[in-house]
């Protein structure tokens, strides 16, 4: 029931906000460390595949070219699943930088 | 997080779609029970669905419907000499189905697709609740 909510009403602007918020991760980690900052853009772009594909899927679904629900259900579980650990690490990263730049010298 | 590999969340899937299939043949059973032409002059033969495994013997995997066969008992011959499809003897043949074992399938059916829908909830809450040691 989670799952349905994010993607399914913001359908056609769902994918927008998605491009800009993994833009905005993505240079505070490339200007740190390269390496780390590969890692998390590699994630960035399989969540972001995931969640093209549960867009498409719920596409297909309504203009009746698939008819299998569970599919479905199965795209926007793992695209929601995988969207929320992204939120999670983003959100410690975050942290970690705010805390960082806190400390006196 | 295994999220991309076959994880609980694609065997509940593929549960959940091998049920909904054989749901589809119970109710093609349940709806032909009275049909005494399938088209080839014999009363409609009750299918039955078969599932099959796709992993290998010892490992776990994904569910899908292998096949769908016909059951192969003789057709009920009803005697009814007035039928317009009645034999010399005044039998019609009926088809092989019968309602109550076709209701109990399909409860069985149902029971397997909440049961794998139940699986698929609660792997999605253990998931949110790793989450939220992130916190």
């Amino acid at each position: 029931m989670i799952n349905l909510s994010p993607t399914s009403p913001s359908m056609p602007i769902a994918p927008k906000p998605l491009q800009p918020a993994g833009q905005e991760a993505k240079p505070a980690q490339v200007s740190g460390s390269g390496d780390f900052g590969k890692i998390i853009d590699k994630y960035i772009e399989n969540v972001d595949g995931q969640q093209q594909s549960s867009q498409t899927s719920i596409q297909d679904l309504l203009s009746g070219k698939n008819a299998d629900i569970n599919s479905v259900v199965a795209e926007v579980a793992k695209a929601d699943m995988s969207f929320k650990l992204l939120v999670g690490v983003r959100n410690k990263v975050i942290e970690a930088y705010r805390q960082t730049m806190q400390m006196q010298i | 997080m295994a999220v991309n590999s076959v994880g609980p969340l694609d065997i509940a899937v593929s549960g959940l779609k091998a049920q909904g299939r054989s749901m589809e043949v119970i109710s093609s059973n349940v709806a032909n029970s009275r049909t005494n032409n399938a088209g080839n002059g014999q009363p409609y033969r009750r299918l039955e669905a078969v599932l099959k495994s796709d992993s290998k013997p010892g490992e776990v995997g994904t569910v899908s419907l292998a096949d769908v066969l016909p059951d192969k008992s003789d057709f009920y011959r009803i005697l009814d000499p007035g039928s317009p499809n009645s034999d010399s003897q005044g039998y019609v043949s009926m088809p092989n189905v019968d309602l109550p074992i076709e209701m109990m399938n399909l409860q069985i059916a149902s029971r397997a697709y909440q049961a794998n829908a139940a699986v698929l909830k609660r792997y999605q809450q253990m998931v949110d609740t790793s989450l939220e040691l992130l916190r």
